[in-house]
């Protein structure tokens, strides 16, 4: 629960951002997954693709780095680093 | 048409909160509310109409901490509705996957959680700033958990290699090897735990509770016994709801769980420890006493050396299954769904994970009911603070919150955003 907390939560701030440029759509996502957020790449990615379907993000290409510093402020955080938009001019 | 990427570096952050108001009036406490914001979750109703053998699979989403524990919890009682018995190979997997469990979830709690409060860090950041070795680990303790749960389960967190009847699948016993190595590690990881655990201080602080856990005849307990406590009760899951009730208070989204006629009780690894100390393995014995613990320990502050002996007991007992392990000649036992009503009830990290559902003749949920640790602890956890907090009356806000939040922290509620979930109200007078 957690888990689809935070990726809703990601999805409503990708959508935001899509609407704010005007894209049609999200083709592209990039995370980082901090060293102590207790998320696996690949539970991020399970929850990603369901919590996208039906909105602008949905089949975006994801792209997942995860860091290792324990020690960086943000460890504890799953950061959306950049979205890709298709505009349609 | 073009195609733009645009730079964002956005937090996410995980919703659910709790907040703890506090009025104080001349000088004197006058209330206390712990209040959990996390909104209602409907696992309950959604179980309704579904296929008994979906209910492992949906429950284990309540929580990514322990989601083993609801597995077990709905596996035992769809058996007791079903007259199943799991036994030999299967049932011991079972203790190992929960073996699995309690490592991960004991190992953050100790080490992310509650050792900054001790250490006089806000989170565990901070913390591996000073003590970069401490928090790896508790990293690398917490990922042998993780493997033990993520190789039977199928991944680490949501597993879905459990049924009703036992497993999809298990496996043989030179596949358990690399987990064997991994955890001898672990044993030794878990062994400085405690020693380390031991030495730092904790408040004076001890109160009449009564403990409540599972009891098992032969063994410490996971997944099956009678409910015992400290102060007489003695009963059968079957007879929870005789002796547990639920209530709403109008101030927080999670119920209040009491004993019926006594009120509150404490459950999770303090009741545990106290109720089945000689059931722990000699080196887990041997270690708690090293530590300083006696047979009964009432400072919920110690808990994290409870914890860290639960760790080495975990650890030791999947190093003992897998060694005695031999390949079940099948996965699971068979299972045929009938009309009735079953009952489980077994030992999260947190605590005892009450379970019932009723069934049609088809195996179809007519009814769920979950009760889980962190709301039958609630009440203990007020009562601590109604008596811990006229201690540190006269702290700034900012070390009161921060006494509070250790003290609620001793009993590890599953609240999202544990780390720092607390926002303290006082109402001074």
């Amino acid at each position: 629960m957690h888990e689809f907390f935070l990726v809703k939560d990601l999805i409503r701030k990708i959508t935001s951002l899509a609407h704010e440029q005007g894209a049609s759509r999200v083709t592209g996502v990039i995370v980082k997954l901090g060293a102590l957020s207790h998320i696996s790449p690949d539970h991020f990615r399970e929850h990603f693709i369901h919590a996208s379907l039906g909105t602008v993000a949905e089949g975006a290409r994801l792209n997942i780095e995860v860091l290792t510093d324990v020690t960086d402020p943000q460890s504890q955080e799953v950061l959306l680093e950049n979205i890709e938009i298709y505009l349609a001019t | 048409m073009k195609n733009k990427t645009i730079k964002v570096d956005y937090l996410a952050r995980v919703e659910g909160e709790g907040a703890l108001y506090v009025k104080i009036k001349d000088n004197s406490l006058t209330d206390v509310k712990l209040k959990i914001f996390e909104p209602p979750r409907f696992f309950e109703a959604f179980l309704q109409g579904r296929n008994y053998s979906e209910a492992p699979d949906i429950t284990a989403r309540i929580c990514g901490i322990c989601p083993i524990a609801y597995q077990m919890s709905a596996v035992h009682a769809m058996e007791d509705a079903f007259g199943v018995t799991v036994d030999g190979q299967l049932r011991a997997l079972r203790r190992l996957i929960y073996c699995g469990e309690w490592i991960e979830s004991h190992a953050l709690h100790v080490y992310m959680l509650h050792a900054p409060d001790f250490l006089g860090y806000t989170d565990a950041i901070q913390m591996a700033k000073d003590h970069p070795a401490l928090v790896q680990r508790g990293l690398q303790l917490k990922k042998a958990g993780n493997e033990i749960v993520a190789f039977l389960g199928g991944r680490e967190i949501h597993p879905i290699n459990v049924r009703v009847g036992g497993f999809y699948k298990v496996p043989a016993k030179r596949e358990l090897e690399p987990l064997a190595e991994r955890l001898k590690w672990a044993r030794d990881a878990a062994l400085e735990t405690v020693r380390w655990t031991a030495t730092l201080d904790f408040p004076d602080f001890e109160q009449d509770y009564e403990f409540v856990a599972l009891c098992h005849p032969g063994e410490y307990p996971f997944n099956e016994g009678r409910l015992v406590s400290n102060k007489g009760l003695d009963i059968s899951v079957r007879d929870y709801d005789d002796s547990f009730v639920e209530e709403h208070v109008p101030y927080s989204n999670a119920l209040h769980s009491i004993i019926k006629g006594r009120g509150a009780y404490f459950v999770g690894p303090l009741a545990r420890y106290n109720l089945n100390f000689n059931r722990l393995s000699p080196m887990t014995q041997e270690a708690a006493h090293s530590a300083g613990l006696s047979y009964v320990c009432n400072n919920p502050f110690q808990s994290i050396i409870v914890r860290s002996v639960e760790i080495l007991y975990a650890c030791d007992e999947a190093l003992r299954i897998i060694d005695q392990y031999e390949r079940p000649d099948k996965p699971s036992v068979q299972v045929q769904p009938r009309a009735g009503t079953g009952y489980g009830c077994t030992e999260a990290p947190r605590g005892i994970l009450y379970h019932r559902y009723s069934t049609d003749d088809n195996g179809v949920i007519i009814d769920a009911k979950i009760v889980p640790p962190t709301s039958q602890n609630q009440k203990t956890i007020e009562n601590d603070l109604w008596q811990f907090i006229p201690k540190y009356l006269d702290l700034p806000s900012e070390k009161l919150t921060l006494q509070c939040e250790q003290a609620i922290r001793n009993y590890d509620p599953c609240i999202s955003c544990a780390t720092h979930f607390l926002k303290l109200y006082v109402n001074r007078e």
